[in-house]
């Protein structure tokens, strides 16, 4: 269960700051998985990253009741010149798992299917490679919420089947808020829709009325 | 759910292990300028030294023994704070996770740094000795008490321009510039009681001439130091930067991971 109440962002910068975020205010239910759609700009990652903690909104307030993932994508979240169970490592040993470390690491292997460039520096990763890892990573742990912005973008038919085969298998007991401007995955892994438009979120109970009405938004 | 002291400690245990694997090896040498770097300084000091022929007797402590001391504990200053320096922009990649804060892997870069330079210092004190000088301290636990004075200094002013530095580049550069003129101006090469008394007034403003003289002093029974030397200054100094970085640090938290 997460509420985000009344929030409120901006960036400061030297030529004024606009706000992004202007009163968004919504309350998501236990287990039911969201798609966060909007222009580019329009606040969807930085929405994501206030969700996930790794920023303050200026006004208004989060609440987390629940155990929820680091924002999941391609920016962040590993360091390049560590290979790639380096940094497996070490998001399990944050999360204070370091009995089931070796379990951790055979299903972020078996997930990302990247083979031998697993030893290798995470610098060295293609985008799809890096995502792989990203998403594989963090479906170790039991987050009863994740948060993909845009982790499946660069993903190849085979990595959508399977991240999508990974929440059809935990849909009860975990949920998803994600950002795409892929309809495809929009549609397979999420019930409702949020449209953010010019700092302000509309809820859609169906993920197509969200889609149709961001279309409408950009003429199409 | 785990409580906040366990969260802290479990990143602290991730970030050692990330940190001392990188700093010992990162580069196939690392392990070799660890040593290199002091033994080299104290070699080239030596030679000039001699070569200049301007053989200043210290009074109280042989030459290298005394350079030796003076050397790896201001080494080990300028370490806290440089490795400080870039130990956000570093590991800014692991942010993402927000149970990392931008003070954890500047405490945790301390405290390798730390451990790596008690081991340089006691290898080449057994080194040193073994070549037969007098190096082996008179007062073992006042040493004791100083070394970590003196790494607790180099802490707090590394909290400080780690903030400093990642919200203001200027400062990286400027700290940077510093530590040739510090390294002077702390008596590590020139002796300060061989300067006049009213320049020795000045330079003992400096907090790190301090712990630098009161190591040599807990080293050496008949050491002369410089009237003034005093460990209640450099604590004073040392307490403050502490509370002033971790301040700084939880002020701007938020606007440092974001950067």
């Amino acid at each position: 269960m997460i509420e985000v109440r009344n929030v409120y962002k901006r960036y400061h910068n030297h030529h004024g700051s606009d706000w992004v975020l202007k009163g968004i205010d919504f309350s998501l239910p236990r287990g039911l998985s969201v798609g966060l759609v909007g222009r580019n700009g329009a606040g969807k990652s930085t929405l994501l990253r206030l969700i996930g903690g790794m920023d303050y909104p200026d006004r208004g307030e989060i609440v987390r009741n629940c155990r929820v993932s680091w924002p999941i994508g391609l920016a962040g979240g590993f360091k390049s010149s560590m290979t790639g169970r380096q940094n497996v490592k070490f998001v399990a040993r944050i999360h204070g798992d370091e009995s089931s470390i070796d379990k951790i690491m055979h299903s972020v292997e078996d997930f990302a299917e990247i083979g031998k460039a697993f030893d290798e520096p995470v610098r060295t990763y293609s985008s799809g490679m890096r995502s792989r890892l990203a998403f594989g990573l963090s479906l170790a742990f039991d987050f009863d919420v994740y948060l993909s912005d845009e982790a499946t973008a660069v993903g190849d038919r085979a990595f959508r089947e399977k991240a999508k085969k990974a929440f059809q298998d935990r849909v009860s007991r975990s949920s998803l808020i994600m950002v795409s401007h892929q309809e495809g995955i929009l549609k397979d892994l999420c019930q409702a829709g949020i449209w953010l438009n010019n700092g302000k979120a509309t809820w859609f109970d169906d993920i197509n009325d969200a889609l149709t009405a961001y279309r409408e938004s950009i003429g199409k | 759910m785990r409580t906040s002291w366990e969260v802290t400690r479990s990143v602290w245990h991730a970030m050692f292990m990330r940190e001392a694997l990188a700093r010992t090896a990162g580069d196939r040498f690392a392990w070799f300028w660890m040593l290199a770097e002091p033994v080299a300084f104290v070699v080239i000091m030596v030679l000039v030294r001699e070569l200049l022929g301007r053989l200043r007797l210290i009074v109280g402590a042989e030459w290298i023994p005394w350079l030796v001391l003076g050397l790896v504990a201001f080494f080990m200053f300028r370490e806290g704070v440089l490795r400080s320096l870039g130990a956000i922009e570093a590991n800014r990649g692991l942010f993402a996770y927000r149970q990392v804060k931008p003070v954890d892997p500047v405490l945790v870069r301390n405290v390798l740094e730390g451990l790596l330079k008690t081991l340089v210092l006691l290898i080449l004190i057994t080194g040193v000795a073994l070549l037969g000088y007098d190096i082996l301290p008179f007062d073992p636990l006042g040493a004791m008490f100083i070394w970590l004075s003196i790494w607790l200094l180099g802490m707090g002013a590394g909290l400080v321009v780690s903030v400093a530095g990642a919200m203001v580049p200027e400062v990286e550069r400027v700290v940077r510039m510093m530590m040739l003129p510090m390294l002077l101006l702390s008596g590590v090469i020139i002796p300060l009681q061989t300067l006049p008394y009213r320049v020795q007034q000045y330079l003992l403003y400096n907090p790190v001439a301090h712990g630098l003289e009161s190591l040599r002093l807990s080293f050496f029974e008949h050491y002369q130091s410089v009237q003034g030397v005093d460990m209640t200054y450099l604590w004073f100094w040392a307490l403050a930067m502490i509370a002033l970085g971790l301040a700084l640090h939880l002020r701007f938290d938020m606007r440092l991971k974001a950067l």
